[in-house]
């Protein structure tokens, strides 16, 4: 039998009510209790159920096709992105592969890796680009790694991380650019890593951001918040 | 945990498919699904114009994020229903706009909605099992005790925190947390029977 108390915090888990740092404590109980996550998963059907309350609204056929044609587009980039670009877009398939590069040498030695800078930045394409070591911090792994590559021209970057587990449900990593123009963090997207806990993501900030002083990670609600909310997992400057 | 029912698992099928990029089982999936969430976000935004502009990003975000789908941890619907729950509460925040909603969403006298109401009998007769558990919802809803009711109707309408709740109710935060509790527990119960 769940605790009364339990189960006040489970209803407010199923709404998405509590706050970050509750639901993380709460998210800590329910790995250890399969009771309890049954509970769960039967208020989240309750509370997805209340949308029923919602008066009847039909949408007008159009936002059909317009949503259909947004996913036929996305759906064609996918398949057609190497061949379709313009001339100069191996130039991030450029960038991520000496960031992989990067990051093998980041652990064993600092001073070979600045060579290979070095060498990468003798490239022209990648003269404009700055390499941000991100360090982790808990909750992450001591030995989680995180590595962007930013090109403040095209306001575009690629982040290369391992090591990183995936997060827990309702949960998402969510790329900042810290830039010096700007009071806030600017979102640059939400990060997944795969089954490896390995990422290697390009993303384009929501806003221009002309002086990145630093990149950092965090964890937030699933799918993304406009504005930081969770705890900073990866932080680190160029 | 309770016995997936013939719709439920259609639902995940539909979603391991748009996990392939199946553009048919997605344009199948929106068939199934965009009523109750344009309902939803009609309902949250109070603006159909952009409750058509929430639809569009929840509908890309589900295209682009099935393959986090979890059946372990809810229906597809009920995924669908807190994802846009959630998109659309990031909305209201970014624009400032939560407590005008909810000032709204707790006016609407389109909620309470009782047992005996005529409209609920003419629907219900001639519509799909989906929409019957709709009408379901709403009388178990309407049957709530009030404060029940409108606690759960602040928080998931109005995307009100339980402190938010609290504060506007004018009411102790161990109270509204209870109500929150006992109203789910019981919509759970009778949605069960």
């Amino acid at each position: 039998m769940i605790p009364e108390e339990q189960q006040d915090q489970a209803a407010l888990y199923a709404l998405g009510l509590l706050e970050p740092h509750e639901a993380t404590a709460f998210e800590s109980q329910l790995s250890a209790n399969a009771e309890l996550r049954n509970v769960v998963r039967e208020l989240r059907e309750a509370a997805g159920s209340v949308a029923f309350a919602a008066p009847p609204r039909t949408p007008p056929a159009s936002l059909k096709e317009r949503i259909m044609r947004e996913i036929a587009a996305e759906a064609e980039e996918r398949k057609v992105v190497p061949l379709r670009r313009r001339p100069l877009s191996w130039v991030p398939w450029a960038i991520a592969a000496a960031l992989a590069i990067f990051c093998g040498l980041l652990a064993i030695d600092r001073a070979r890796l600045e060579r290979q800078l070095a060498d990468i930045r003798g490239v022209d394409q990648l003269m404009q680009t700055t390499f941000f070591t991100l360090a982790p911090s808990a909750p992450a792994p001591a030995d989680a790694k995180a590595t962007v590559a930013w090109q403040a021209g095209p306001q575009s970057g690629v982040i290369r991380i391992s090591n990183l587990p995936a997060p827990q449900p309702g949960k998402d990593y969510q790329l900042w650019a810290v830039d010096a123009e700007h009071k806030d963090p600017i979102s640059a997207g939400i990060i997944r890593v795969d089954k490896n806990g390995v990422a290697q993501v390009r993303f384009k900030p929501v806003e221009t951001a002309n002086h990145v002083k630093a990149f950092a990670i965090s964890l937030e609600r699933e799918g993304g918040v406009p504005k930081k909310e969770g705890p900073i997992l990866f932080v680190g400057s160029a | 945990m309770k016995q997936e029912t013939s719709q439920q698992i259609a639902d995940r099928e539909m979603i391991a498919r748009v996990v392939q990029g199946d553009q048919s089982a997605f344009r199948a999936l929106y068939d199934r699904l965009v009523d109750p969430l344009y309902s939803l976000a009609c309902k949250m935004l109070g603006d159909e114009v952009e409750a058509q502009d929430a639809m569009q990003d929840v509908f890309v975000q589900i295209w682009r994020r099935a393959g986090n789908y979890d059946p372990e941890q809810s229906s597809v619907f009920t995924w669908a229903i807190l994802l846009t729950r959630s998109r659309i509460i990031d909305r209201l925040r970014a624009r400032g706009r939560r407590l005008r909603v909810v000032a709204a969403s707790t006016d609407d006298a389109d909620i309470p909605i009782t047992a005996g109401d005529a409209s609920v009998a003419e629907s219900a007769a001639d519509i799909s099992s989906r929409n019957e558990s709709a009408m379901r919802v709403r009388t178990i809803m309407a049957n709530l005790p009030v404060e029940q009711r409108e606690a759960i109707d602040l928080a998931f309408f109005g995307g009100l925190t339980h402190h938010e709740v609290a504060e506007r109710l004018g009411e102790p935060l161990g109270t509204v947390k209870a109500r929150i509790r006992r109203g789910l527990l019981k919509l759970r119960e009778r949605m069960q029977t």
